[in-house]
């Protein structure tokens, strides 16, 4: 296929204030009126949004050193326990974990319902947190113990490390069974009471890159208001799911590991959250700008709601395998309703649509002003990686 | 004065209380919900009024905090009645108050805590 233009070529354009951008609406709309020719030759970039629950997502944080210093053994910000075992300052903060309540000052309910994704959006927004550690104790390091306040500002580094995002496709959920059943699909009612997505369809990034041509290591994102960077291919990575005739995976599929400044980003787009009886998350906006290099570019990018899938999985079975009831297209999922078994049950999305495309908005405006350009990526993300389910060695299951 | 004992011992009511604020020997606050019979309800408002308490009716509603709200609509699909709604062009919140039955499906469904009841 004939190539159109280089990265290089679009951040010359950028650089001159001379490019082309369209949101990935916008590109299927254009399409849709004059065709995809036509389209990759008037258009440069096309920007792509999410905001949506990303729980395998945290922060890296090195407090810098103590006097005398501390090797941390274990330490808890507003309440929330950090992972430690590395360099001596260095901590990890994860988004799922939930706030001791026993541990913080505001006991009770709120507590109860805060976790790492909040205390990455309080520092984000700025805020002083509390921070407990204890110490190892050691020759080079004798101090057994800190109780100080932090900001984003008091710390050398704090920036998000997130395993897991961007996934390409996901599953619905729904409970086929007869209890209220507590996921982190939020509450999904008894006899299909209601049915949650998750993904925002044809305005996700990796679904308009359905096979990860434009998008590698080193891709620079829009990353909670900030700069990011793909790092490499995400936790559970799937890309061999099967897939529709446009290359777009009937079910969860890709996902890309993520990094990103977060003194640079927005509490508007790292957001804290919590589903009741399963835990603490973090709302997350991503955007990633694609390239269109050739037309095939703008053929992927076409692809609307009718054309991609979603699995129905009943969560009632608690199982790894649970039962399916079928595919259902995200324009059905979006209309607000679906039909299984003959009865009407109500979809709701849990990535908010409506900030997905604000991300897509800011991403082109981004472009637009000069302050963002493309980046070549250096290495290619995985296309084979199977999924490889962990059974326990040594003991059996018995089930009869 | 004990006024949830005096509801139930005098005029057979079963007093729900929803939120109190009452320091001893001074003036507070009490939200209550009032199940009983229609004329003892009424005759148990009057005895309130007589003894100097400041009764006024509240009609119970949810409270969305648009700041906090992030349009995700995980709420839609619990609402019952439909009071909340996905705008199927903009895809932001709507909710439709005289639509609402006020059954709070909504408030622990949020994921942002955005949704509260006036009281």
């Amino acid at each position: 296929m004939t190539t159109l233009r280089t990265i290089a070529d679009i951040n010359i354009k950028i650089s001159q204030g001379s490019v082309k951008v369209l949101t990935v609406e916008a590109l299927k709309a254009r399409v849709a009126e004059v065709g995809v020719a036509q389209t990759a030759q008037e258009v440069d970039v096309v920007t792509t949004g999410t905001f949506e629950p990303m729980e395998s997502s945290g922060a890296i944080l090195n407090l810098g050193h103590t006097d005398p210093p501390i090797k941390i053994r274990q330490c808890w910000i507003d309440g929330v326990l950090t992972y430690s075992g590395f360099g001596a300052v260095d901590l990890y903060l994860g988004a799922s974990q939930p706030t001791e309540t026993s541990l913080n000052d505001n006991d009770g309910e709120d507590a109860r319902e805060r976790g790492g994704g909040h205390v990455i959006e309080d520092l984000i927004a700025g805020k002083a947190l509390p921070l407990r550690a204890t110490g190892q104790g050691t020759d080079c390091y004798p101090r057994s113990d800190i109780n100080t306040l932090i900001t984003r500002d008091s710390i050398n580094q704090f920036y998000l490390f997130n395993p897991r995002n961007l996934y390409q496709n996901f599953l619905v959920g729904v409970n086929g069974g007869d209890r209220p059943l507590h996921t982190y699909l939020g509450p999904l009612q008894p006899q299909l009471g209601n049915a949650v997505y998750s993904n925002p369809g044809a305005l996700s990034p990796l679904l308009n890159d359905p096979k990860l041509r434009l998008v590698g290591v080193g891709t620079k994102i829009f990353l909670g208001g900030g700069i990011g960077y793909v790092s490499w291919e995400g936790t559970q990575h799937f890309p061999l799911q099967k897939r529709l005739k446009n290359d777009t995976p009937i079910g969860p599929a890709a996902t890309l590991a993520l990094i990103g400044d977060a003194k640079q980003m927005s509490p508007k787009w790292v957001r804290g959250c919590h589903f009741k009886h399963y835990g603490p998350s973090l709302m997350l906006g991503v955007g990633v700008p694609l390239p269109i290099l050739d037309e095939s570019v703008v053929q992927a990018c076409a692809v609307s709601d009718q054309e991609l899938v979603a699995p129905v999985i009943d969560f009632s079975i608690p199982r790894r395998v649970r039962p399916t009831f079928g595919l259902v297209s995200y324009a059905q999922l979006k209309s607000g309703a679906l039909t299984i078994d003959r009865k009407r049950v109500r979809t709701a999305p849990l990535a908010s649509l409506h900030l997905s495309r604000q991300v897509a908005i800011e991403l082109k405006e981004w472009i637009e002003s000069g302050q963002f350009t493309l980046t070549e990526p250096i290495a290619e993300i995985p296309c084979d990686r199977t999924f490889i389910p962990q059974d326990s060695r040594g003991s059996q299951m018995n089930l009869t | 004065m004990p006024v949830t004992y005096r509801l139930a011992k005098d005029f057979n009511i079963a007093a729900n209380i929803i939120r109190a604020q009452v320091a001893p020997n001074q003036v507070g606050k009490l939200v209550l919900e009032l199940a009983g019979d229609i004329d003892q309800l009424d005759a148990s408002i009057d005895w309130m009024q007589a003894q100097n308490i400041n009764v006024s009716f509240a009609s119970r509603e949810i409270v969305i905090d648009e700041d906090s709200c992030v349009d995700c609509g995980l709420c839609t699909g619990v609402c019952p009645t439909e009071a909340l709604t996905l705008d199927p062009e903009t895809f932001r919140l709507n909710f439709r108050r005289s639509r609402c039955i006020v059954c709070e499906q909504c408030v622990p469904t949020c994921p942002v805590q955005a949704i509260s009841t006036n009281f």
